[in-house]
């Protein structure tokens, strides 16, 4: 029967991503109290910690974290929000969504590399202040970015990575039919008591999409707060921030080192948490000072002040996509590029020839594991949705499931991984695809899942009524009406599973043991390798290889349905990576 | 007696949202009228076997003497249709229709085809077979979907407010010509509708649910 088994592949997906998470998070607790054979501990005792906490920096790098982690986040909120209150009702709103998606598919480690060439001492910005007239030139270690101690190139890259996030992730809560046409409701209803757009705005549709994407937020909260790859590209080492340690303690040549890294893995998940908790803190603030400004009834809310914030946003995003595009085409191909110079003297093409032929078996392992892991991730998403509408849950098993589903993402990657590493060398040692697979696989399935769920939840189901109406089977229904009509958006969510395990970093890294290599691995390899024009390169090919999957989700559709009429094709343009049918 | 709805109440968690009690003759229309959310497509979709929580049915369903309660939506034979065509986008008119009839209705896919020409031929869309769906006019597009769903041979047809979109010259032209094709395969149909018009079209049994 069809619906018992989308049932199980429902649960075979839960357990796909409760297990390596739970098993992971045991795999560090264990060595954390320890417990850890492999080196002759075998008793349980709290020295890791009291080792730990008697580290020097120790609260330094804890303090790193939490104010990169959650500074980055409410920036990237504030942001978010005042973006959509300037654009949300104007027509610019869609090419603000085309100018952010494609941040959403670029890698964290490309986002980092890429500011290095425009914010540096020796990038284009500081190229331009020189020209402008400012004769003294930036002295590296002096200047604020990057490197800085206080950790604000971490806290500003981080922001404007996740800033196009959130937005997006508003975007497609906004665009459900249900919620569209309250909020609209909303806007009318407020206009026409008075309050400006951007009043409208904050006091009426903000609080009701804000519940909505909470969930996602506070992921990307814990992810700012544990991230290794920008902090490892930006951050200072002096001291660096918890997680970036934890890496390094974990990948030390005494492997007595990794009781410490345990323990300090255990503090990661402690500190995410108590990030968590000021979030919170800030949400209730929030909330609170919402409700007073309710009951005012102010009509305006600093409109001018609010667009320009929102203007400023938008121009800095264009400056920063314009400049890191030139930078790093430019560097690509440069022979020689001297500092406050524009334009670099003399193009050669060495350095692409040098980076495709290291990069050729990288490049492959990039697409074979992406397409497996986008592939199979899709198919496990589609009939876990598939046996939600066959059989809806209850509400309790509904919200069980959805935290299940973003466990992944709430749980510190460098926590987790290296527990469950440890426990894929017990099992299976050699199977390292296999587990290479599984890691990403954790962090691929939540997105999908959430990009094909929005398409489910705007399929028109009568479609599927009157198909069973024709005797149809459930399956036939699923594979003959649904699948071709969703193919647009099933596309689009498998384009998007790809780009997340092409930018996967340490999943790769540890699942494998270092032995596959990916283009995300290497690029992160080569900042610190000695050939800057290599490293363009690379960010490069990072970059643009997200959009293989997004070129073939626009135009696949398009050619399999030719001649079925016109109106098809144009609903085909899709701009948002999060949007579906 | 082709279909008959015996004491079938229908709830919504625990509360009951209608009751009814009624037969519909083979080629008669039962028309059941009511203000929204009196539960008129809920009625359908239980009679269809398409209802779910938190919505619950009792009493009896038969079809033919057949109880058919505890059958599954799609070997049911009832045919649903709504007040958009809903025609699949991703086949052309004559695949839309071929895909709703019966897997051995004809001896080879050649017969198929001639069956589906004809069919359009006798409501003048004949050459339209190829076309896709989007380039019909909404008009053509009503008349391809009953088509489609006489295709499927149902044994019974129910239709939630099929004309309400239609605009009003193209409204009795469609609503009389649907009725002339129920009447004519002797299929009993069961139609919900605001409109006292398309009850009085219909010219049988009425049914007024009373707001809960």
């Amino acid at each position: 029967m069809f619906a018992q088994f989308t049932r199980i592949m429902r649960w075979c997906l839960l357990l796909l991503l409760c297990i390596p998470v739970l098993a992971g998070l045991v795999g560090v607790i264990f060595p954390a109290l320890g417990y850890f054979p492999a080196i002759g501990a075998n008793s349980f005792s709290l020295d890791v910690f009291r080792t730990l906490f008697a580290l020097d920096d120790i609260w330094h790098m804890v303090w790193l974290s939490l104010f990169t982690g959650v500074g980055s986040t409410l920036l990237a909120m504030a942001g978010a929000f005042l973006l959509l209150a300037t654009f949300y009702q104007s027509s610019w709103l869609e090419k603000v969504q085309g100018l952010l998606s494609p941040f959403l598919v670029f890698p964290h480690a490309a986002a980092a590399i890429a500011l290095l060439f425009v914010l540096s001492p020796s990038g284009i910005f500081a190229r331009l202040m020189v020209l402008g007239g400012d004769d003294v030139p930036p002295v590296a270690g002096s200047s604020f970015f990057p490197y800085d101690e206080f950790g604000f190139s971490v806290l500003l890259a981080l922001s404007l990575k996740e800033l196009p996030f959130i937005i997006l992730m508003a975007l497609s809560v906004m665009s459900q039919p249900l919620v569209k046409k309250k909020l609209l409701g909303y806007v009318n209803v407020g206009s026409s008591l008075g309050y400006s757009p951007t009043a409208s705005f904050f006091k009426l549709v903000a609080p009701s999409i804000f519940t909505q994407i909470k969930l996602p937020i506070l992921a990307v909260l814990v992810f700012a707060t544990s991230n290794v790859e920008i902090p490892l590209i930006l951050g200072s080492n002096n001291p660096s921030t918890l997680a970036v340690a934890i890496m390094h303690w974990f990948n030390h040549i005494d492997l007595s080192m990794r009781l410490l890294a345990s323990g300090a893995a255990v503090l990661q998940v402690a500190v995410s948490g108590v990030a968590l908790l000021l979030f919170f803190a800030v949400e209730h603030f929030l909330m609170y000072l919402g409700k007073q400004s309710l009951i005012k009834g102010r009509r305006h809310g600093a409109d001018a002040l609010v667009r320009g914030i929102g203007y400023g946003i938008v121009s800095l995003y264009v400056i920063l996509i314009s400049t890191v595009i030139y930078a790093v085409v430019m560097y690509s191909i440069a022979k020689h590029w001297s500092f406050p110079a524009l334009l670099p003297e003399g193009v050669t093409f060495l350095h692409w020839g040098t980076a495709l032929e290291a990069l050729a078996t990288p490049l492959v392992n990039s697409l074979l594991l992406g397409m497996l892991v986008s592939t199979s991730a899709m198919l496990l998403v589609l009939f876990t949705l598939e046996s939600e509408q066959l059989k809806p849950a209850a509400r309790h098993t509904n919200s069980a499931f959805s935290i299940s589903l973003f466990l992944p993402l709430l749980v510190p990657g460098v926590a987790f991984l290296y527990g469950l590493v440890w426990f894929q060398q017990l099992v299976l040692q050699n199977a390292v695809w296999f587990h290479t697979y599984i890691a990403h696989m954790v962090y691929v399935v939540p997105y999908v899942f959430l990009s094909m769920a929005v398409a489910y939840r705007k399929f028109d189901n009568r479609y599927a009524m009157v198909a069973q109406s024709l005797g149809k089977t459930p399956w036939q229904v699923f594979y003959r009406i649904k699948l071709p009509l969703m193919l647009n958006a099933i596309l689009v969510a498998w384009a998007l599973g790809l780009a997340i395990s092409f930018s996967q970093y340490l999943p790769t890294l540890l699942a494998s043991g270092g032995t596959i290599a990916t283009i995300t691995t290497e690029a992160v390899a080569s900042v610190s390798g000695s050939s800057t024009r290599l490293t363009a390169v690379y960010v490069i090919i990072q970059g643009a290889m997200p959009l293989i999957g997004f070129v073939i989700a626009w135009y696949l559709p398009g050619v399999l349905m030719k001649n079925r009429g016109a109106s098809i094709k144009e609903k085909n343009k899709r701009r948002a990576v999060l949007h579906g049918t | 007696m082709a279909l008959s709805l015996e004491k079938l109440v229908i709830s919504r968690a625990e509360n009951v949202l209608l009751n009814v009690n009624a037969c519909v003759e083979k080629g008669q229309v039962l028309t059941v009228m009511g203000p929204s959310g009196a539960g008129k497509s809920t009625l359908l979709q239980a009679i269809a076997g398409q209802l779910y929580e938190p919505f619950s049915v009792s009493g009896i369903i038969k079809i033919n003497n057949n109880v058919i309660n505890r059958k599954p939506a799609h070997l049911r034979k009832v045919g649903m249709m709504f007040q958009d065509a809903l025609l699949f986008e991703h086949m052309t008119v004559a695949e839309n229709i071929a895909f709703a009839m019966p897997k051995n209705s004809h001896s080879n896919p050649h017969a198929r085809m001639e069956a589906i020409n004809t069919m359009l031929s006798a409501v003048e869309l004949e050459s339209m077979g190829q076309r896709g769906v989007n380039t019909l006019s909404g008009g053509q597009q009503s008349r391809v979907s009953l088509l489609r769903t006489l295709a499927s041979a149902p044994d019974v047809v129910l239709l939630d407010e099929p004309f309400s979109k239609l605009d009003l010259a193209l409204r009795g032209q469609i609503r009389s010509w649907t009725f002339e094709q129920l009447k004519a395969r002797n299929i009993p149909a069961v139609l919900v509708t605001h409109d006292k018009e398309d009850a009085i079209a219909a010219g049988g049994q009425i049914i007024e649910l009373s707001p809960c």
